[in-house]
């Protein structure tokens, strides 16, 4: 039965909506949670507890604890409170075996003796053969959702990265009071709620604002005028993750029914925050605390006013401040019956809820405090004391209403750094200093009263917007003083548990915690709330230490009362809600490069693999070894997409001073219409960088860099000349050329027909640099290079004109039987010429001289200042650096995995790259190795990963393996 | 003979409706249903310079002036100028004619190292937000502006041409050349929802007609 | 992630778009009378000021430029000079 005609419903009783628990059919309607429609279907036990399977319940509505974490259409640790239902959604229990209300694991509550503070660390460790065992066994009956391994999350997800100048986070009065405010200045406002509506504390309640309104409708009024602001942009239904440094503000937001995402993640750069994420419940402890029929205040009263379900038949309340007592009230109007209603407070009491109360006749009892509830799946009845313990009594009832007295969300102020401190008046921890440009207003500062709260956001509002730069000074002023003539933060309760035992006691739901559980934390020597949530957990749940966050160190500090202790706050971390790793993932576009040919490559059946940035051509055929591709590169022709590589101009009149800083070669000594191999190194010497350097004129340079380079080497240029002043400038033409490399005994043959320039031996010779045009048409800039040890042209053109370039290449080389190679052919032909590719023969440690490429740097050039040289200068007949050397396997058919170690007792070196070599019918390979394992005819064994001890051997060799007087390239 | 042509790096899926040979490009003037908006134009065949000197206040490119601080833009005749940073800029002819780069080695061409994309009309910048931490929305910044940052996680140069009511403007971006075929992609789904269409040189010609017959409104 | 670092062309800027070059250590001594240690001090040794130092940085997302702040590394936040302000 919903109560249907309430103006402050939130769903729409006349639209169903069917969810499915466990096989049934639930009926709820439009706006419900899955907690909501599960519970008004008369569903009371929504799981089981993390450790001793106590059956658990509705608690609160904004998902504080694990209590109704259920699995929702197979994500597990769904919260079911902050979920809407959807049509055909299907619900499980979770950490039960049976059903929630039948648990086979039930049995695990009476076994808490065996389970103190930190038993897992302390216990179950000896003797240590029974710790898999034991591991085993907790791991099976504790826990809470269940997630198979190959799950895969379904759902679209989005993210969004608005700029404001003020963010207020929370939507209730005090936020929108703020965002008002700030928005009198023209300023751009964004506020975050967390419900799927505005109106926080006023959205509910039936009480008077004033002589015209109830405060549900000044609520409702305030988010009308919050939504018709221009420049006021309101996230609903998305709850604050984190704040950090510069006020940066993450959030997420679950998307509306059919709209165009699930959820999505939000980073918001404001300049002025304002935090207004109000109160919490501050739970009461007693035993069964946790009982399915306890709830707390605000969860009972929203219920019935915001989803029009009454919460239970018959009721006791035990509270500790006003709201209960309002609550106790609206509740019995609506038609429930009121038990008894017991106050924690001696007095204080509001007197015309004082008299309200009496009108209903509902029984009171001041300075009183539930227990002990009793029933073993639901409340049945409940034991009261008088604070002192000295008397009791015992009222039957299906619905226990408890809570303590509150305590102010103040997860977004210490994630931002905010000092916070005890105050003994309102029992809040408090900010006592707070970030720059941040302000906190409404309930967490201790004001209750409706005008205060309201009051109290404009003036942070206005504080807020008086950061960014708006001439509001009176405006301040006025606000101000008006706050301080209305009423001031009110004094709270302090009250922490019932005069019991707390074996039963739970101060933190999510992981199972009871007050004998602190008690003996703290008999271990544990005193600082912090050390002991660590202890015993507490507070480390998917409620974030919702439940224990303030009790924890209240309770800490209450047990310590001997040596005076105040009580220290817990710190909360991001997220500060759960939050799926796919909203954080959001829409998640792979970005990577392709290169201009990458659809004609597809097209001739490469097979792709990401390689850096880039999506390249890996192989062309089926077979991984490449053999086809290797020989036709051999013995005629082969064409490779080689536009990834690095290509820079260089030009300015300090151009070649920039070069000499970079390169250990001398670039002062280059001639027109050649080449230049060189490399960079960083300060200690170490590789990081070759390629070739051409002078296209005085002042102009082209050079081209490594693939994965090319994106940090204008920076590197630019880093290593800071300090100089100079005048040159660099272009990054990486993108802007692509390249081919045609190589092999006929590539001349096939070029020479489609150029209109002489390319003979004599004319172009190797190590020569030429510009000429294709079919008269593509311009290209053309290297004679021999990387792959065969006659070869690298040919770079405009990446616009590179797929013609392509086809009347492979058209020319048809006659030849051109084919593609690929990027694993390459390594395969260059690895047999021993040529090196950074990276893979060479690491972090590799400085020039290993790699034996000494010859390349020139040790006259001082004035320079060339990175590295320094460096190199010192390394020079150092010992203790591995060497680069060549292998053989004396197995020939048998080349080790890349990356394979070289053992004796000790590991000597590391294979860098090995294969079977179909060229020289042998499996050779290099390797970096200790200096004296470096000496030719070395025995080397090679441990590889599952080799199950069988090692395998090669012997050091000369390098290169193929054609080593390098006629084939100069031919 | 293989006819030698120039080529996009991306491929819309849409269907072409209208075509044109321009030099050795085969520019889309229109693909079918294209959509009352937001669009996304591919601009890789218009050409770009880079120029780069110490002072860049010595060189007059098409007969302009080089705006002076960074971040700032220049519109007119269809070239768009941009000023990068102390010693740099970039020459952006929009227009469906380009002219003869100058000879002084200040100049790259450089219209193929980055692809050049138009996105505007409706809710357009609804569609950078998603991709995007900058603030385009800026009130002490005044269209045209350029931005240097990353998009969709992308380095990029982006000029805000134009702002409107809400989220409705126009931006032009240019990426590294690799990126182009991802970039689009990325643009395209984030700007689903708001019913982004891939659509055709006419449609961003007739766009720019119009910013420049406000623009010298303005002027005058 | 929230760091903002404002670069001199730019403007402020998240600082996941900037590289970190280090503390600011002058220009490079001349290699004539280098020990490897005063080398050394020069490529690795770093003062790790718990307060304000100067650094480089560079704004490899945007415009490319490398310039020096003041950073106050105990709350990592960027500070207008080499004096600490608290």
């Amino acid at each position: 039965m919903r109560l249907e005609r309430l103006p402050t419903l939130r769903v729409n009783p006349s639209e169903q909506c069917t969810v499915n628990y466990h096989g049934k059919s639930y009926q709820g309607v439009a706006g419900d949670t899955v907690a909501t429609a599960l519970y008004a279907n008369g569903v009371r036990v929504f799981g089981r507890s993390l450790k001793y399977h106590r059956p658990r319940g509705l608690y609160s509505l904004d998902g504080e604890c694990s209590n109704t974490c259920m699995a929702v259409d197979g994500i597990p640790n769904v919260r079911a409170e902050n979920t809407l239902a959807k049509n055909g959604m299907r619900v499980a229990a979770q950490n039960v075996i049976g059903s929630a209300d039948f648990d086979w694991m039930g049995f695990m509550d009476k076994a808490d003796w065996l389970m103190p503070a930190g038993f897992y660390y302390r216990t179950l460790h000896k003797p240590a053969r029974l710790w898999p065992l034991a591991l085993r066994q907790v791991r099976k009956a504790a826990g809470l959702g269940k997630i198979s391994p190959d799950f895969k999350m379904k759902g679209r997800f989005s993210e969004i990265y608005p700029t404001a100048d003020v963010c207020v986070i929370g939507g209730g009065p005090a936020g929108m009071s703020a965002a008002l405010a700030a928005a009198e200045s023209n300023l751009r406002v964004i506020l975050l709620e967390a419900r799927p509506w505005l109106g926080g504390c006023f959205d509910y309640r039936v009480s008077a604002f004033d002589a015209e309104k109830k405060l549900f409708e000044r609520g409702r009024e305030l988010a009308a005028r919050v939504e018709a602001a221009a420049n006021i942009r309101v996230f609903k239904h998305a709850p604050n993750v984190g704040i950090y440094n510069n006020n940066l503000v993450t959030a997420f937001q679950i998307g509306p029914p059919d709209g165009a995402y699930d959820e999505r993640y939000i980073e918001i750069r404001a300049t002025s925050v304002v935090v207004a994420t109000g109160c919490i419940e501050r739970p009461l402890l007693f035993e069964n605390n946790e009982r399915p029929g306890v709830m707390q205040v605000g969860c009972a009263h929203r219920l019935a006013r915001t989803y029009g379900v009454m919460p239970g038949r018959r009721a006791v309340f035990s509270i500790g401040h006003d709201m209960g007592l309002e609550a106790a009230i609206d509740l019995c109007d609506l038609g429930m019956e009121i038990a008894c209603v017991a106050d924690i407070r001696d007095d204080g009491q509001a007197p015309d809820l004082l008299m309200a109360l009496a009108e209903r006749r509902i029984p009171f009892l001041k300075g009183w405090v539930a227990a002990r509830t009793h029933g073993a799946k639901q409340v049945k009845k409940v034991t009261l004391r008088s604070i002192e313990g000295s008397v009791k009594r015992q009222f039957e009832c299906d619905l226990l209403v408890a809570s303590a007295g509150f305590t102010p969300l103040t997860g977004a102020l210490t994630m931002a750094q905010a000092r916070l401190r005890y105050d003994a008046h309102t029992g809040y921890f408090m900010p006592t200093q707070l970030p720059a440009k941040m302000h906190v207003a409404g309930t967490m500062t201790g004001r209750n009263h409706p005008l205060s709260i309201e009051a109290s956001g404009r003036l942070a509002g206005l504080r807020a917007a008086a950061d960014c730069g708006a001439d509001n000074a009176d405006a301040v002023t006025v606000a101000d003083t008006h706050l301080g003539r209305l009423p001031g933060p009110e004094r709270g309760t302090k009250l922490v548990t019932a005069p019991v035992k707390g074996r039963k006691s739970f101060i933190c739901f999510d992981e199972d915690t009871t007050v004998k559980n602190i008690k003996q934390a703290i008999d271990m020597g544990f005193d600082v709330p912090e050390l002991i949530k660590r202890f015993t957990s507490a507070g480390t749940g998917p409620g974030q230490g919702g439940i224990p966050g303030h009790n924890l160190p209240l309770f800490t500090a209450r047990y310590q009362a001997l040596s005076g202790a105040t009580p220290l706050p817990t710190v909360a971390r991001a997220p500060l809600v759960p939050t799926l790793v796919a909203t954080y993932a959001g829409a998640h576009h792979d970005m990577c490069k392709r290169t201009p040919l990458d659809e004609l490559q597809k097209r001739d059946g490469g097979v792709f693999r990401r390689i850096g940035v880039w999506q390249r051509a890996r192989y062309f055929s089926e077979d991984l070894s490449c053999r086809e591709e290797v020989l036709n590169v051999r013995n005629n022709v082969g064409m490779l997409d080689g536009s990834t590589l690095g290509k820079f101009r260089l030009h300015g009149p300090d151009a070649l001073k920039a070069l000499q800083r970079v390169y250990v070669g001398n670039m002062a000594k280059m001639s027109p219409g050649k080449i230049k191999y060189s490399a960079m190194c960083n300060e200690d010497g170490c590789v990081i960088d070759d390629g070739v350097v051409v002078k296209l004129s005085e002042n102009e340079y082209y050079f081209t860099t490594s693939t994965a380079r090319a994106g940090e080497t204008a920076e590197w240029f630019r880093y290593h000349t800071r300090y100089d002043g100079w005048d040159y400038h660099i272009v990054n033409l990486t993108d802007g050329l692509g390249v081919v490399n045609i190589s092999g005994p006929n590539a001349r043959k096939v070029l020479q027909k489609v150029v209109d320039a002489d390319i003979s031996n004599e004319a172009f010779p190797f190590g020569g640099y030429r510009e000429f045009t294709v079919q008269g048409a593509i311009p290209v800039r053309a290297m004679r290079l021999g990387f792959v040890g065969e006659l070869s042209y690298e040919l770079h053109a405009p990446a616009a004109c590179m797929v013609s370039l392509w086809e009347i290449l492979t058209e020319a080389g048809k006659e030849f039987g051109i084919r593609n190679f690929g990027v694993e052919a390459q390594n395969v032909l260059r690895m047999e010429k021993c040529h090196i590719i950074l990276g893979v023969e060479s690491e972090q440690r590799t400085n020039l001289l290993d790699l034996g490429l000494g010859f390349l740097w020139d040790r006259h050039k001082t004035d320079t200042k060339t990175v590295g040289t320094v460096a190199l200068r010192q390394a020079e007949g150092d010992p203790n650096h591995f060497r680069l050397v060549g292998i053989e396997m004396e197995n020939p058919e048998r080349a080790p995995r890349d990356g394979s170690i070289i053992v004796d007792r000790r590991i000597r070196g590391y294979v860098c790259t090995a294969r079977r070599s179909f060229s020289l019918n042998r499996a050779v390979g290099m390797a970096l190795v200790e200096a004296e394992s470096a000496g030719v005819g070395t025995r080397l064994e090679i441990f590889e990963d599952e080799c199950d001890g069988r090692r395998l051997a090669a012997r050091v060799v000369p390098m290169p393996f193929y054609d080593p007087p390098g006629n084939r390239m100069r031919m | 003979m293989i006819q030698i042509k120039k080529r996009s790096p991306i491929h819309f899926k849409a269907g072409i409706e209208k075509t044109e040979e321009r030099g050795r490009w085969t520019v889309v003037l229109a693909y079918k249903d294209e959509g009352p908006g937001p669009y996304l134009v591919d601009l890789s065949h218009k050409t770009r310079w880079d120029l780069q000197d110490k002072n860049l206040s010595g060189f007059n490119p098409l007969g302009r002036e080089v705006p002076v601080a960074p971040g700032a833009c220049h519109l007119q005749d269809g070239t768009l100028i941009y000023r990068m940073n102390r010693t740099q800029a970039v020459i952006w002819q929009l227009n469906a004619a380009a002219a003869e780069m100058p000879g002084e080695s200040a100049y790259t061409n450089v219209s193929d190292v980055s692809v050049g994309l138009a996105l505007f009309g409706r809710n357009a910048l609804a569609v950078v937000e998603k991709l995007c931490a900058l603030d385009f929305h800026d009130p002490r910044q005044k269209p045209p502006f350029l931005l240097q940052g990353p998009f969709s996680h992308i380095p990029c140069h982006l000029v805000l041409m134009e702002r409107g009511q809400g989220h409705d403007g126009a931006l032009l971006l240019t990426c590294s050349r690799g990126y182009a075929d991802s970039m689009a992609h990325a643009i395209l789904d984030a700007g689903d929802e708001f019913g982004l269409r891939a659509a055709g040189e006419q449609r961003f010609n007739d766009w720019l007609e119009r910013l420049s017959g406000h623009q010298r409104q303005v002027d005058r | 992630m929230a760091l903002t670092i404002s670069c001199p062309v730019c403007g402020k800027r998240n600082g996941y778009e900037f590289r970190y070059g280090g503390e600011d250590k002058g220009p490079r001594p001349d290699e004539k009378g280098l020990t490897p240690r005063t080398w050394c001090d020069y490529a690795h040794m770093n003062a790790c000021v718990a307060g304000v130092q100067k650094e480089w940085w560079c704004h490899k997302n945007g415009c490319g430029v490398w310039f020096t702040i003041h950073r106050n590394t105990l709350t990592n936040l960027e500070v207008d000079g080499p004096e600490v302000t608290s």
